[in-house]
């Protein structure tokens, strides 16, 4: 997965050599801006896959957990309750 | 999709982890729904049942929230998970702070190991005073504010005592079913238990909604399946950082000269900061449910109960906003340390193509994570403070009162979750959900 970025460390940031300068809130905000441009964001079919797969596994521990729940309960008013 | 979960079973190992951490799920869920020793269970039933129906509802709903609907049940495991969130938060705060713990965790595996230990005997002291409150609560009978049956059976000091113990010692198993978790299933304990409890209130909440009305229902599912893809979005978002290793002979074999990337993700934190504030911002939930009782409460009291309590009032958002984004940037400094990265690829001959190896690496390092990481917070406060805007706006807040925190929740442990299965698929080389 090696990809080749030369290109994109080329424009390395600004630094000051030797003393620090304090970036002011606009710089900061441009730098930001810059570095999202280089953020790889997942394709269309990756996002949409993901997305299903998490929904599925949400709804099956929905499914999982409140079936628990429901049995547990009525054992535990059967055990407990009706005194 | 499901070939690959039938898959994940046919693997032995990979399927004990699984049946192991449904396991403990269960019995999570058991103890949230055992009573307590000296509750009347019938009685407590009754109230919940007119507490959750009733307009009063949306108070309980951070308080179900955050102990998987057994609070108000007075189960065994009333407290839930939360001590335990409680006590670390405060425990790496901590370390910040005191130069001794500083140096503990500096320690490496046996410093962490003692840190670990003060976690657990903070959680068993925040249990202490936590059950303490609830059983005076629900013995006073303000637990429930509209329901006057008996919620114990008797009131002696014996009954109160039993009780305090029970419920601080199920706190503990708790903490020790979350360690079992991470050390012999799949994923973070504590991330898996909480996840089991916002699952558990989900589907009641759900319910709520639909009642009150079909409309608001769809639209609330339809936003809801936005927002996960909006979540999976930002968290499978990338930096990849080149890093380019040096060729080196060692005897006679050529090592290195490879190329990778340090992937640094836009949320790097992943959605701990969101736990650990609203967990912060549940305990002016419960001071005041302590100092309410009293006849006169004070000003700070009531202010407290009346703007930090509920979702929908600026004070909270803004408090539960700026939370957010510092608990982001102050996870993240504590799980990536730019030196040790720098230095472990010094030591291995890596570099980052244009930056020199050693301090100038590390710099370049915290630039970016610090950059990457303002629109990460940004975005984290964001998903959790839309459901409650929108909803406010509709003048519907009060049916779903932590939206945006329990889908981060759910989507993010989710998505660890499932990876770390792929992961260990893909190690036997299998094809796993996610191709």
């Amino acid at each position: 997965m090696a990809i080749d970025t030369r290109g994109e460390t080329a424009d390395k940031p600004g630094r000051p050599s030797g003393e620090k300068k304090r970036t002011s809130p606009a710089l900061f905000y441009r730098q930001v801006v810059a570095e999202l441009r280089k953020v790889i964001w997942p394709t269309r079919k990756n996002l949409i896959n993901y997305t299903i797969v998490v929904l599925v596994f949400v709804l099956i521990m929905v499914a999982i957990v409140s079936g628990l729940d429901a049995l547990l309960t009525e054992g535990v008013l059967a055990v407990f309750g009706g005194s | 999709m499901l070939t690959a979960i039938t898959r994940a079973f046919r693997t032995p190992d990979l399927r004990n982890k699984l049946l192991f951490t449904l396991g403990i799920i269960a019995l999570f869920r058991l103890g949230s729904v055992l009573p307590t020793p000296g509750v009347h269970t019938d009685n407590v039933r009754r109230c919940l049942a007119e507490a959750t129906q009733g307009e009063a509802g949306n108070i309980y709903g951070m308080v179900q929230l955050f102990s998987g609907g057994a609070l108000l049940k007075l189960s065994v495991f009333a407290l839930g998970i939360m001590p335990y969130i409680t006590a670390s938060i405060i425990l790496q705060l901590l370390t910040v702070v005191i130069p001794r713990l500083e140096a503990l965790k500096k320690e490496g595996q046996s410093g962490t190991a003692k840190i670990t230990q003060y976690t657990r005997y903070l959680t068993i002291g925040l249990a202490v005073l936590q059950s303490t409150a609830f059983v005076a609560l629900a013995r006073t009978g303000q637990l429930f504010q509209n329901c006057r049956e008996p919620l114990l059976i008797n009131q002696d000091p014996i009954t109160i005592i039993t009780m305090v113990i029970v419920m601080t010692a199920g706190t503990s198993v708790v903490m020790w079913l979350g360690e079992l978790i991470t050390d012999r299933g799949i994923g973070n304990g504590m991330s898996i238990l909480i996840f089991t409890q916002v699952v558990a209130v989900f589907p009641a909440e759900l319910m709520n909604i639909f009642r009150a009305s079909a409309w608001t229902f769809t639209a609330v599912m339809v936003v809801g399946v936005f927002m996960i893809a909006a979540v999976v979005f930002v968290e499978q978002a990338q930096r990849r950082i080149p890093v380019q290793y040096a060729k080196r002979m060692v005897g006679r074999r050529m090592y290195g000269g490879t190329s990778t990337y340090i992937p640094l993700k836009v949320n790097q934190a992943g959605i701990i900061p969101v736990i650990f504030a609203s967990s912060l911002l549940y305990l002016p939930q419960l001071v005041t449910t302590l100092f309410a009782s009293s006849e006169n409460p004070n000003a700070v009291v009531q202010w407290i109960s009346q703007n930090l309590v509920t979702g929908d009032t600026p004070a909270y958002m803004i408090t539960f906003f700026l939370l957010i984004v510092f608990f982001t940037y102050f996870y993240v400094s504590i799980t990536f340390n730019p030196v040790e990265v720098a230095d472990n690829m010094k030591k291995y001959g890596g570099f980052i193509p244009g930056i020199r190896p050693g301090r100038p690496t590390a710099e370049y390092l915290n630039y970016v994570l610090t950059r990457l990481t303002a629109p990460g917070a940004l975005y984290l406060g964001l998903i959790s403070m839309v459901p409650i805007v929108a909803l406010a706006v509709a003048g519907a807040s009060q049916n779903f009162p932590f939206g945006g925190t329990s889908i981060l929740i759910m989507v993010g442990v989710g998505l660890d979750t499932v990876k770390q299965i792929e992961s260990q698929l893909q190690q036997r080389n299998y094809e796993g959900f996610l191709k």
